[in-house]
């Protein structure tokens, strides 16, 4: 009487247990092994007095190489932006970065990517308020036909915002008339500011200095 | 902050560790070392992944301009059940390229469906306010969040593996794991993977560093005791 559901069950389990063997027998699992570093030395010199000097010259090489003076230094994902004036941190302040999206031309199939860029840029030129001369892809994202070049549309003495520091290839740091977006990424890859974090930027960073975005 | 601060103006771990005290130089910082002023010669940012230290850095001409603590470093394969791993053992210092990046893609795509002339001067369109902008307007479609959970293909022909938890090691929890994957490739969804240097960080951590994930991007490994 009592024996059927027991068979029952046990079948059952049998069956389930049976399934899962199957499956793990087909499937693939993740082996992991500890991460162990071999030590690969290339040739040269291993004598102890040639060690160090070896490691001089890398280390004085790595000096020239770092950079002195005002640096400014970009988080994309955080959107800070800090700037350092021989090593020390001067000023801190939040700013917005590339939004990351594509914009494609539909006519011509012509796409901009709308990152801030990585690494290391110079700023070569200082702007009091800046007039930004529009290039195609602003019209287009607003979803007109860019004018023909040099036409008075493609001149904003607005949207810049008091001060212009520039980076290269229309990258520039800016201020901007939405400061509710601040801390956010919401450019086309230029950096904003608020207006007293520009203002102090522009005064504190000579020409020359560099930028560094991550 | 802070940290990214102190960092960014000291002078390299790497050479401080080299140079310090009056025991010789370990032969594999110094190789390390030498490695970064190759890379340090290019603007790019590169990436150090420290093991023994436990940290990824961001660096850039040396400079250190942020630092990752990373939680767990393993190398993971693929195989079954009841297989072996890969060998955990990795040659350092190396410098590996990314040649497929996790933050290559995952862009939206804006593409107006067609242009209009611009309208007339003096007769804008809606708000009046709206002077042509080198911003866009405020929009209701926010960036999505990069994923904590994502893997990047190297020029070595393995995977840097950018997760929050290493991979389970119970038998349990493999044998679990065996029966999804395996119901997965019944239904034609299993995935293929190469070996993958897993480093486990915080979820904001993991996703800070997505954009970094690139083609181009170098990482250089670093060896010898800090």
């Amino acid at each position: 009487m009592w024996l059927a559901p027991i068979l029952s069950l046990v079948g059952l389990l049998a069956l389930v247990g049976g399934g899962a063997v199957v499956l793990a027998n087909v499937g693939q699992v993740h082996l992991s092994t500890a991460f162990t570093v071999v030590a690969q030395v290339p040739e040269g010199p291993a004598e102890p007095e040639a060690l160090r000097r070896r490691a001089a010259r890398a280390a004085t090489a790595l000096d020239r190489l770092r950079p002195t003076g005002s640096v400014i230094v970009v988080d994309t994902y955080r959107n800070r932006l800090r700037l350092y004036r021989d090593g020390e941190l001067i000023r801190s302040a939040v700013c917005s970065t590339g939004t990351g999206r594509v914009l494609r031309d539909p006519r011509t199939g012509r796409q901009w990517v709308f990152d801030s860029p990585m690494g290391e840029r110079v700023i070569h030129r200082k702007a009091k308020n800046p007039i930004w001369g529009k290039p195609d892809w602003a019209f287009i994202e607003e979803g007109y036909l860019p004018p023909p070049p040099g036409s008075p549309e493609r001149f904003d003495d607005v949207s810049l915002g008091d001060y212009g520091l520039y980076m290269g290839d229309g990258f520039i740091i800016h201020g901007t008339l939405f400061k509710t977006l601040l801390g956010r990424r919401v450019t086309h890859g230029c950096i904003r500011l608020g207006d007293e974090d520009l203002e102090f930027v522009y005064k504190n960073v000579p020409i020359g200095s560099r930028v560094y975005l991550y | 902050m802070c940290r990214s601060a102190l960092a960014s103006i000291c002078t390299s771990l790497l050479a401080t560790a080299t140079l310090a005290g009056d025991t010789p130089p370990d032969p594999a910082r110094v190789a390390t070392l030498e490695s970064e002023v190759s890379l340090a010669k290019k603007p790019g940012v590169y990436l150090v992944l420290d093991p023994p230290r436990r940290t990824l850095e961001i660096r850039s001409r040396g400079l250190v301009l942020d630092s990752v603590p990373i939680r767990g470093i393993e190398v993971v394969s693929q195989g079954p059940l009841l297989g072996s791993g890969a060998s955990g053992e990795v040659r350092a210092p190396a410098v590996w390229t990314i040649v497929a990046g996790a933050g290559d893609t995952d862009r939206e795509v804006i593409a107006p469906a067609e242009l209009k002339p611009l309208p007339p001067e003096g007769e804008e369109e809606e708000e009046p306010t709206a002077k042509p902008s080198a911003s866009p307007t405020p929009t209701s479609t926010p960036i999505p969040e990069p994923p904590v959970s994502y893997r990047a293909r190297l020029d070595t022909g393995w995977d840097i593996w950018v997760c929050t938890e290493l991979p389970p090691d119970g038998v349990w929890q493999r044998f679990v794991a065996a029966v999804r994957d395996g119901w997965e490739r019944l239904r034609g969804e299993g995935e293929d993977h190469p070996p993958a240097v897993a480093i486990a960080m915080q979820p904001d951590d993991a996703r800070r560093i997505h954009h970094l994930m690139r083609t181009g991007v170098a990482i250089l490994v670093a060896a010898g005791a800090s």
